[in-house]
């Protein structure tokens, strides 16, 4: 055990280079996913969140002021003054996330039935301007009903119609505690996060240790030790394991340290269980870039191409949901979109029946399998490389 | 007077790397600036070069100030670096064709020294190589052929040939002295006796940043009491047998260590026979017996009572 | 001599490999990356039915109303719902196992139960909503004239689409955009990898080589000016390509006024490269020391653009908004930003000046340094 006694070694040599990198990456992950997790919450949560918007109108008629009225349901209106800097600068600060502007005429035309529009300038792919949207929409889509069907009804009586309509909504029933939810989607997000970090040491960890192995003259005086070479691999292998369970475990309390309000729900017990099945394909990976890497450049390169490219397209940084199909087909064929996937399915997760947890098995074993493949990739290598 | 010293004093902090150091060096010489590792060799010559600031002290080179913008001085000296100072991502040629040109605007000339500097280091076969691919060896070849190929009238060698192969080193040494058959003066540190013993025609002793002495090798030795050390090694000497030796004549000193009699001798004496005479007389049997004159290791010893190497 | 220190830079530059890496193939390489990741948020995607099923009790099955419309939505390819119509336990079980998003319950008012707050629920309850606002207005139309009826449904059919998406000046302040320019400006402060290396081959106290520049006879900050120019040539050389490939591979859309954004990404791979030169002069320890100072800065001033989070801009926006202005990564990606987001130039002033502001300060202090011709150490 040699071998292996001496990748302890130079793990425990190098622990202050690797804590570094442990605590960076943390640091940079929790702030990353706090602020992912809070934006999720306020772009899915149910009761629609208040909107920041500036309303302009060029006219003042009773229909335009009992929209702006109802409108205040899912709106904060902000005053800014109607010049084309200040609108831009109050975009593109977020002082506001859309303008709404009423036509001169709208009223008019609206009340004769002619087709209108309301002016709209918003922040493009905000979620948030979606329930403003939703609500002119419905608004006015009610309103040309009167008007289409009630000949001669007045802006007044209209108003009135449409505010006791608005007021009829459907009650809705929550089967678990909300609070509870929102926070397996903050938890859900870290722990998605977690696949960057992961990546990024144990890639980073590995390879420098490779390298001192891999030295040329170094492997030579091993292969000439009366130790076989499977033996030596093997022993390489059980130290890669062991380091990449220290990362992970240090790493993992740190995780779960950022979200200690759901540590004893059962989805963590999976999500750990499903961390640690990616730390193992994680692993492989390292052991397989080592192999293929002989300079320090070379490694520092390959971690940082190779964390932030699978955590790009398989949905670490930016949700699956709004990745696009063939990237995420491509994306199938890397060991982070089934992390990925597990996680959220493991989040959504409210009873632990076989049936529902099958999904998330499956994900596990084809993390596995990924991970078997790099080690038996990277063993193949190796003998190769002896042999030359 | 090529280099002229006077006084050269330099701190780091409380370590006085160089004490009151003068020397100056004729036209035509090969100067050798002997020392054990850390006797400040280095730290003088970069203060030579300007490189290093210094506290106190005169330093004037072609009989004008050493500055660091006295270019026409700078023009005429080479200097070969400790550490080799290449470009890894210049091949051999473009590597000396790069410091060459820092020196020599005109093109042809340039590519004329160049030449010259590539056969005089033996590089000829690797020029299209990148340093990395260069053995020890080549590499230091590298390294002299870009502090000399603009073909200076000083030439600063610091330690050329540590970590040099036997073969290499011969050929640096070899062509030193050519350099110099060619009219350049040249000042050479290292901390190999025998080298500097070998090809340098003036010597400084230097340690802890003083002089100890200066001269030709045989001034040098010449210095010191000792005269010619003989060597027995023999199993079976008696005490007594040492007792007599101790008492012949011009004998200093008799030690018998590891199976090894030392007998040192008084300047100007030969005693070897004297000494074969008793060792047939008592019928000591011997392996090898053998008579040195003093190095300049053993000037060293003198007069700082420690050896030069480690 | 110009042009022999300046070929020869150019040559070594070349030549390494890391380099060349890290300022021209790692941000094609991420560029590609967030194209990826990022491309799909500004278009829909195609929307997948959401799986949700209705309690089949006596009120809906005499709901013809709610039946309709609900089967309306659940058929064809561009369905809403993939609707199942089952039991209140089952439905109950389908929620838990995940097997639906919800279900609907039909009373007076409906009721939704749900498991979760998400996109899908909110689609949910916002259908759900909007039938019943359909349902009371009807009641209200029928209740003066039933005569109607007819023409009603045809009404509730053909909606109409009120709002038109206008922009104030053509461009739309589009955040995606925002993550390229931040990982330009990125590119442009890696300039800094070539600034580090051209301060310790020029430094004697660094390097052995630069031991060697520095007896040449040649004015030290002569060949240092000479070979900052070569290094400054290849940087802009590769933004230009990064700036090409974001154009015409990625069709990252940098606005009108070209010759801006090439000035600004000029100026900033000058910025990056003094930035590089200034870390380089200020610390005194082994070059990859050096490198490891400067690409913790700059990740860190990248992150706080907004690189990986435009989030992080606008928290710090809110609360410590003193920071963008010192911050040479966000002042190129606001640059870049006003140039293709505003039609005044103030904004693109106040960044560039700051940011010239840098270069200036950099630039004097490592001259400040450089420019001792002895050391007190070698």
């Amino acid at each position: 055990m040699q071998v292996f006694k001496l990748c302890l070694m130079i793990i425990y040599k190098n622990k202050a280079t690797l804590l570094i990198y442990i605590v960076i990456f943390m640091v940079v992950s929790s702030f990353m996913s706090s602020v992912s997790a809070k934006e999720m919450e306020d772009s899915t949560s149910f009761k629609p969140v208040k909107t920041e918007v500036a309303f302009f109108s060029d006219e003042d008629t009773p229909l335009i002021n009992g929209f702006r009225e109802e409108l205040a349901d899912v709106a904060n209106f902000v005053d800014i003054p109607d010049e084309t800097v200040a609108l831009q600068d109050a975009l593109y600060y977020r002082e506001v996330s859309c303008i709404i502007r009423v036509p001169e005429g709208f009223t008019k035309k609206f009340m004769n039935g002619e087709n209108v529009q309301l002016e709209k300038i918003s922040i493009p792919n905000s979620t948030k301007n979606v329930h403003i949207d939703l609500f002119i929409d419905k608004y006015f889509n009610t309103a040309r009903l009167y008007v289409q069907n009630m000949e001669g009804i007045t802006q007044q009586e209209l108003v009135r119609y449409l505010k006791k309509d608005l007021s009829e909504t459907v009650s809705t029933e929550m089967v678990e505690d909300e609070k509870k939810t929102s926070d397996m989607a903050s938890a859900k997000y870290s722990l998605n996060f977690f696949a960057y970090p992961l990546l990024s040491v144990i890639i980073m960890g590995m390879g420098t240790l490779m390298l001192i192995f891999n030295d040329r003259d170094l492997k030579m005086r091993n292969n000439c030790s009366p130790v076989s070479s499977t033996s030596i691999s093997m022993q390489f292998v059980l130290g890669n394991l062991v380091f990449t369970f220290l990362s992970w475990l240090i790493m993992l309390i740190i995780c779960l340290a950022m979200n200690f309000r759901n540590i004893f729900s059962p989805n963590t017990v999976f999500h750990i269980a499903g961390s640690f099945v990616f730390a193992f394909c994680c692993s492989g990976i390292s052991f397989f870039i080592g192999n293929l890497t002989n300079s320090h450049e070379a490694v520092t390169a390959a971690a940082n191409v190779a964390s932030l490219g699978l955590s790009f397209i398989s949905g670490v940084f930016v949700p699956q949901e709004l990745i696009g199909s063939s990237v995420l087909k491509a994306a199938s064929f890397t060991p982070t979109y089934w992390y990925v996937r597990a996680n959220n399915t493991i989040a959504d997760l409210t009873v632990f029946s076989y049936e529902a947890l099958k999904p998330v098995l499956n994900d596990f074993l084809i993390i596995i399998g990924f991970g078997l493949a790099f080690f038996s990739a990277s063993l193949a290598i190796r003998k190769a490389k002896t042999n030359d | 007077m090529i280099v002229r010293v006077r006084d050269l004093v330099k701190r780091y902090g409380d370590i006085l790397a160089l004490d009151h150091l003068s020397f100056s060096i004729e036209e035509g010489e090969i100067f050798g600036l002997l020392g054990p590792n850390g006797s400040g060799k280095t730290t003088a010559i970069n203060c030579i070069l300007s490189l290093l600031k210094y506290d106190k002290g005169e330093i004037e080179i072609f009989g004008q100030p050493m500055r660091p913008d006295a270019y026409d001085i700078k023009r005429n000296i080479g200097i070969v670096m400790q550490n080799v100072a290449v470009y890894n991502e210049l091949t051999v040629y473009q590597n000396i064709d790069y410091f060459c040109g820092l020196y020599v605007k005109d093109k042809n000339t340039r590519k004329k020294l160049v030449d010259e500097a590539v056969e005089f280091t033996g590089l000829g076969e690797y020029i299209r190589f990148y340093p990395k691919k260069l053995s020890g060896g080549l590499l230091r070849r590298l390294n002299i052929a870009c502090g000399i190929a603009h073909k200076p009238k000083l030439i600063i060698l610091d330690e050329p040939t540590v970590a040099v192969d036997p073969q290499s080193r011969n050929r640096i040494l070899e062509g030193i002295l050519e350099l110099n058959r060619h009219g350049a003066t040249i000042i050479y540190t290292s901390h190999y006796m025998d080298e500097v013993e070998r090809i340098c025609s003036r010597i400084m002793i230097i340690d802890r940043g003083r002089e100890i002495a200066t001269g030709t090798s045989d001034e040098l030795k010449a210095m010191i009491s000792l005269g010619e050390k003989i060597t027995v090694e023999s199993y079976s000497i008696t005490e007594a047998q040492i007792s007599a030796i101790r008492e012949l004549h011009g004998i200093t000193s008799v030690e018998y260590k590891d199976n090894k009699l030392i007998i040192k001798s008084e300047k100007g004496t030969n005693n070897l026979e004297t000494v074969l005479d008793f060792i047939r007389k008592e019928n000591i049997h011997f392996g090898r017996i053998y008579s040195e004159m003093p190095t300049l290791n053993d000037v060293f010893l003198e007069i700082t009572g420690k050896e030069l190497r480690d | 001599m110009f042009i022999h220190v300046f070929a020869y830079r150019m040559k070594i530059l070349l030549h390494h490999r890391e380099t060349i890496f890290w300022t021209m193939f790692f941000p094609l390489i991420l560029a590609t990356f967030f194209n990826m990741a990022l491309s799909n948020l500004g278009s829909t995607e195609k929307f997948s039915p959401i799986d949700i099923a209705v309690v089949d009790n006596e009120q809906y099955r005499q709901n013809a109303n709610l039946r309709l419309t609900l089967a309306e939505v659940s058929e064809g390819d561009d369905r809403l719902f993939n609707l199942s119509v089952v039991s209140a336990e089952e439905a109950d079980k389908m929620l838990k196992n995940n097997k639906i998003d919800g279900y609907i319950v039909a009373e007076r008012p409906i009721k939704l139960v749900v498991n979760k707050s998400g996109l899908n629920q909110s689609i949910i309850k916002s259908f759900a909503d909007n039938y019943m606002h359909t349902v009371s207005a009807t009641e209200n139309i029928l209740a003066r004239d039933p005569s109607k009826i007819q023409n009603h449904i045809s009404s509730i059919e053909d909606r109409v689409n009120y709002i038109r998406d206008v922009s104030s000046s053509g461009a739309e302040p589009n955040t995606v955009l925002a993550y390229f320019y931040s990982l330009l400006a990125m590119a442009c402060l890696y300039g800094g990898f070539i600034g580090v290396r051209e301060i310790s081959d020029i430094q004697a106290d660094i390097s052995p080589v630069a031991a060697r520049v520095n007896i040449a006879p040649v004015h030290k900050l002569k060949t240092f000016l000479y070979s900052s120019m070569a290094s400054v040539t290849i940087h802009i050389a590769e933004m230009m390509i990064l700036l090409a490939y974001l154009i015409f591979v990625l069709k990252v859309d940098f606005g009108t006024k070209t010759a801006l954004v090439l000035l600004t990404t000029v100026i900033g791979s000058i910025a990056g490269f003094s930035f590089g030169s200034f870390i380089s002069a200020v610390t005194k320890k082994s070059e990859g020391f050096k490198v490891a100072v400067l690409l913790s800065i700059t990740m860190a001033c990248c992150f706080l653009a907004g690189m990986m989070s435009q989030d992080v801009k606008y928290i710090i926006l809110k609360n410590a908004p003193a920071l963008l202005y010192v911050n040479p990564a966000n002042l190129l990606t606001d640059a870049f930003f006003s140039l293709y987001y505003y039609d005044t130039y103030t904004k693109f002033l106040t960044n560039i000046t700051i940011l010239t502001g840098f270069i200036v300060v950099f630039c004097t202090v490592t001259y400040l340094i450089i420019r001792r011709r002895k050391y007190a150490s070698i």
